[in-house]
């Protein structure tokens, strides 16, 4: 009874993650498409005014929060709680910051000398603004699981909710690992 | 004693690949700004692509989907 049971669990296990992976899959192809776009539209054009310190600066930052978000992730499959508990919220945090820099000082820069009425303009904001839209996603996915944790949701013989959070909030990385190539620094 | 060691293992490789990235990071950078072929950069970014995929999204786990787990 009790083999059947952890075979059953397995096999569910193996559908969410095949589900989550699909799901980024068909994430994947939204940002190919606005990926081939940006060099339909614009070639390999890059505005000389584009500041690189602060896309280098926030890919710093994501960076850390996948590397914190991969702490949680250990922790809590090791059972450790209040581990994951520390990192998730660090991630959190991280990824606001990331969010809050895009938002408030990116596109208000970039707006002065590529505004959206421009072909750069177009595709910056366009991808960027995509991008932003799955950091505020991401963000709400691992508040949801902090809140899971805190109810004690979480051990390490079921901790796929936080997992499958956790790898989204990872997706969410390697899709700006290939926008801050695309929009900063591809180009003369 | 041994989980304590699993543990370590972990977070250790968790750093290591950070630190890979970031390394990755600065390269593209400097490839970037100098007058270097563009397919380099490109090389970069899929190293970077295929850390994360690996060693933080565990794309591997796809292989054995009825096994369940993760670490």
């Amino acid at each position: 009874m009790a083999a059947h049971v952890a075979e059953n669990y397995a096999h569910q296990l193996g559908n969410r993650k095949l589900g989550l992976w699909l799901f980024i899959l068909s994430e994947s192809m939204i940002f190919l498409g606005l990926i081939l776009v940006r060099f339909y539209m614009q070639g390999v054009y890059r505005p000389d005014e584009l500041n690189q310190v602060l896309g280098l600066g926030i890919t710093g930052i994501l960076l850390i929060s996948s590397f914190t978000a991969n702490r949680a992730e250990v922790l809590i499959s090791r059972g450790n709680r209040r581990g994951f508990l520390r990192n998730l919220a660090v991630t959190l945090l991280l990824g606001l910051v990331f969010l809050l820099i895009v938002v408030a000082v990116e596109w208000p820069e970039v707006y002065h000398f590529a505004p959206p009425s421009t072909g750069y303009g177009t595709v910056f904001y366009v991808l960027t603004g995509m991008h932003a839209f799955h950091v505020l996603t991401g963000l709400l996915v691992l508040l949801v699981v902090l809140m899971q944790s805190r109810r004690d949701r979480y051990s390490p013989a079921d901790y796929w909710g936080a997992q499958g959070g956790i790898i989204y909030w990872h997706f969410v990385d390697l899709v700006w690992v290939f926008v801050y190539m695309v929009l900063y620094l591809v180009g003369p | 004693m041994q989980e304590l060691k699993i543990d370590s293992q972990l977070l250790r490789r968790g750093a290591i690949v950070f630190a890979g990235l970031l390394v990755l990071t600065a390269l593209e950078f400097a490839v970037a700004v100098s007058t270097l072929p563009g397919i380099l950069l490109l090389a970069l970014v899929l190293a970077k692509a295929a850390l994360i995929l690996i060693y933080y999204m565990h794309v591997r786990d796809l292989r054995n989907l009825d096994e369940g787990g993760g670490h």
